[in-house]
């Protein structure tokens, strides 16, 4: 059912070396000219439980993991009867250990599929071979590009070049990858329909994730400060950016709290430099009150927030878009803002960028929202997009909070020489006195007002993705647009329109669609509708179909096509 | 040309009751500022919430008036960016050691190279005199006819665990000794804190300057005492702790503690500050450790 891709799945307990052995698959494929998508599924405990990699793989860019796979190797005999179900026909499963009994059902399961059942104890060949146990993964590598049927003088090489910085008996290495190239197990019959698409390319593409390409457009932009507190899934900002901050040298603070974080990002900001911070829904609520104070100090503030499903602590490492609300609504007062959703790589790349600008240029907070499916998931691109300008509508003048028509007062960064002024919480004259006069309150609010106007008015319309023909049209944000684009490549009846901007809005697009008749369907990651209700409540469109998903999971292209064919 | 009080002042009044405890340490602050020669437009102070940061007004500095609790993150926040402010924090009891107490621990412990002035009242008075945790546990205060039912935190015992850097008492009443103490609490590299005993002539009316005379002793009366000394140091807040007199002065200083800054491998040898630093990053090198 799926087309030109090939799909292999670790599964194991939490500690167990999934992730390693998924990366280095991940890249040696890679390293064939061929895209991937990997994705990471994993309990919020630090050993145990029953965790996975998914590599997809193809030879046109994809952006989701499908629900079925070709090849299934667990480590651990709880993850193989997990994940044991949802293999493909020919299908095979690789466990890693001793021969182990399957229930009559998965037998009969097994039979039916034709699946092929090999016992790989990785940890005693690589023993057998002379390495060690750490070297056990290299088993594993050498059987499946067995069964990819690669060449394996090129995994070899790729796998050495990966561990080139660690101090590994490089010679038991390359026994263990052979062991298991030349396993006895293998049959010339496994493979029928395990055949790795043709690459278009011969280009080793960059392998990132959504956190990294966060991180690196917010160093582009210029960044010189990060205040972060752990929370997942956003917690992978703060490790690229901590990790690397001898080499950038911007400052890399874990705070106390997030109440903490985004105070500091606040007078950072205040003082002219470019700070960020990143959390999920917990954490952003904490940040609320800053958010506010930001919008009458009319601070530039950029938060990335990272959606996990659910109210309180949620489901911490699974994915969702719940957190639309809180973003567009959260903070007491009436205050403007600016809600930008990241949907891959390249966009957040970009749309950090983005944020920072509106930020400096229309002095208001801004938030970045991710995923947990967006955030962590490892995409394979041939290049990053260019750098956006930097803009920060920085202006001397002699009243910081003069009133203009455009809403936008002069702003400019505190230096010895230039006129001081005072930014306060409290509503407040034109040059920052805290007031309490009727008429200085309503205009200074309406002032704040304007630059939403003016924001909105700059801000492109959402992206039509897909013939303007297509009747069907999907509207949605986010990781929705991954599920859409994948589902394309197999329905060119269907169309995407993809909203970069969540707040303010832009409906002149969606009203022309609807007007024309078009079957509009809301495509999104929670149970309320939010973002369609936002509609709603901007041009008074009401969807008549709604996609809505709040189990845990992202969208897949089964989930389109399943919908579309009901 | 010398500086003088104006240039520290803006236009605007300030709005506090007769006798309030913020004139004397305002005015402190700004002869602080002022004989140390730092001009208004290299000083960043931070306001809070309350009778304190109802002073944000009157003042002709960069300044921030943030929220409940937070004046001190956000002085945090705007030192990093730049390190050639003179940068000030002004904080209540209550948003010290109520709404915002994390932030005075981590800046101790991180030891951030500011200046944090503690306008302790003894209450809080913006809001017409409910009780702080520096109230003393029994006194009758709004809402509570009975007397507040809790224990006071003893602040000086408190502060003193964290290992400051730099701990001073000040007196709002004494302006003279006040305004030394700031100047050795600006120049002092690291995070300098100054609890100030503040007059409330409205809802701490006990608490008079002839109540203050009688208990405060004056650490440069004592014979023998040194704030480069930790045992002396020690000793004197339990003095404190036991006698419930208050020493003004510098109880503790030590200037071979590194600041935050100093200690971040990361910006070793560098002169510019993170404000002056923003253009475009070629991220081209970093792209080796993504994934």
């Amino acid at each position: 059912m799926y087309l030109e891709r090939i799909i292999i799945k670790f599964g194991g307990e939490s500690g167990q070396g999934i992730n390693t052995v998924g990366r280095m698959l991940t890249q040696s494929i890679n390293r064939l000219g061929l895209y991937t998508f990997s994705s990471r599924e994993y309990p919020s405990l630090i050993k145990g439980g029953v965790a996975s990699y998914q590599i997809d793989i193809s030879n046109k860019e994809i952006f989701t993991s499908a629900k079925k796979y070709h090849v299934l190797c667990c480590m651990s005999e709880k993850s193989l009867h997990s994940y044991l179900p949802s293999i493909l026909e020919n299908g095979i499963v690789i466990y890693d250990g001793e021969e182990l009994e399957f229930s009559p059902d998965e037998e009969i399961e097994l039979q039916k599929k034709n699946i092929h059942i090999i016992y790989l104890d990785s940890e005693k060949i690589a023993l057998e071979n002379g390495a060690t146990k750490i070297m056990a993964n290299a088993v594993l590598l050498g059987f499946i590009w067995k069964i990819l049927k690669q060449d394996l003088e090129i995994l070899i090489e790729e796998v050495l070049e990966m561990l080139s910085d660690k101090k590994i008996d490089e010679e038991a290495e390359k026994k263990c990858l052979l062991a298991g190239y030349n396993n006895p197990q293998y049959r010339n019959d496994f493979s029928i329909s395990i055949d790795l698409p043709k690459p278009l390319q011969t280009n080793r593409k960059l392998l990132i994730t959504s956190n990294e390409a966060i991180s690196l457009g917010a160093l582009t932009a210029g960044m010189r400060i990060f205040c972060g507190y752990p929370m997942t899934p956003a917690t992978s900002i703060s490790k690229f950016l901590g990790d690397t901050a001898h080499e950038t040298k911007i400052v890399f603070k874990q705070a106390e709290n997030e109440i903490t974080a985004a105070l500091m990002v606040m007078g950072s900001m205040y003082m002219g430099t470019r700070a960020m911070t990143a959390t999920s829904g917990g954490g952003f609520d904490l940040m609320i009150e800053t958010i506010s104070c930001c919008g009458i100090t009319e601070t530039p503030f950029v938060v990335v927030l990272a959606q996990r499903i659910g109210a309180g602590t949620g489901v911490p490492t699974w994915t969702g878009t719940g957190d639309i609300n809180t973003a567009v609504k959260g903070g007491h007062g009436d205050f403007p803002r600016c809600v930008i959703s990241v949907s891959d790589a390249q966009s957040s790349f970009t749309m950090i960028q983005k944020a920072f600008n509106i930020a400096d240029k229309y002095q208001l907070p801004v938030i970045v929202l991710s995923e947990k499916q967006i955030a962590e998931a490892i995409y394979s691109i041939d290049k990053l997009p260019t750098a956006e300008k930097i803009e920060r509508g920085l202006q001397k003048g002699e009243k910081r909070y003069e009133i203009t028509d455009s809403g936008i007062s002069p702003r400019w960064i505190p230096q010895k020489g230039l006129k001081p002024y005072i930014s306060t919480s409290d509503e407040h004259t034109e040059d920052g006195k805290s007031t309490e006069n009727a008429e200085e309150i309503k205009a200074m609010s309406e002032k704040r007002e304007r630059k939403l106007e003016m924001l909105k008015s700059e801000l492109p319309e959402p992206k039509l993705y897909g013939s303007s023909s297509a009747q069907v049209v999907f509207v949605g944000y986010g990781s929705s647009k991954n599920a859409l684009l994948d589902t394309k490549q197999h329905r060119d009846d269907i169309a995407y329109l993809h909203y970069d901007y969540i707040f303010p809005l832009k409906t002149e697009t969606l009203m022309k669609l609807a007007e024309e008749g078009k079957r509009l369907i809301l495509i999104e990651n929670n149970q309320g509708g939010q973002f369609g209700k936002l509609i709603t409540e901007e041009c008074a469109y009401q969807f008549k179909e709604k996609l809505l998903k709040y189990n845990g999971r992202s969208f897949s292209l089964e989930d389109i096509l399943d919908y579309l064919d009901n | 040309m010398a500086l003088d009080i104006k240039d520290y002042n803006s236009p605007y009044q300030p709005t506090w009751c007769p006798g309030c405890g913020n004139f004397g340490i305002h005015m402190a602050l700004k002869k602080a500022l002022i004989e140390l020669n730092i001009s208004p437009t290299e000083t960043f102070i931070t306001f809070d919430i309350g009778c304190n940061g109802n002073g944000a007004d009157t003042v002709g500095t960069y300044a921030f008036k943030s929220l409940h609790g937070r004046s001190i993150a956000v002085a945090i926040g705007a030192h990093i960016a730049n390190r050639k402010f003179t940068t000030i924090a002004t904080i209540g009891d209550g948003g010290c050691f109520h709404e915002g107490l994390d932030h005075i621990v981590n800046a101790i412990k991180s030891n951030y190279d500011i200046t944090i002035l503690i306008h302790n009242n003894q209450n809080f008075a913006l809001t017409t005199g409910q009780a702080t945790v520096t109230t003393p546990q029994g006194k009758k205060m709004y809402a509570l006819p009975e007397g507040k039912p809790e224990r006071d935190i003893d602040i000086n015992t408190f502060l003193m665990s964290l290992k400051p850097s730099f701990f001073a008492k000040g007196y709002s009443g004494d302006l003279v000794q006040l305004t030394d103490i700031i100047k050795k609490a600006i120049k002092h590299k690291g995070c300098s804190v100054i609890d100030i005993s503040q007059l409330c002539p409205t809802y701490n009316r006990e608490c008079t300057p002839e109540w203050f005379n009688e208990n405060i002793i004056k650490l440069d009366t004592l014979e023998k005492y040194s704030s480069s000394s930790i045992e002396d140091a020690k000793n004197i807040i339990e003095e404190m702790s036991k006698t419930k007199k208050i020493y003004t002065g510098i109880i503790y200083a030590n200037d071979s503690i590194p600041t935050f800054y100093n200690r971040l491998e990361s910006r070793k040898g560098i002169l510019s500050e993170l404000s002056e630093e923003v253009k475009e990053y070629n991220i081209k090198e970093l792209l080796k450790y993504c994934n």
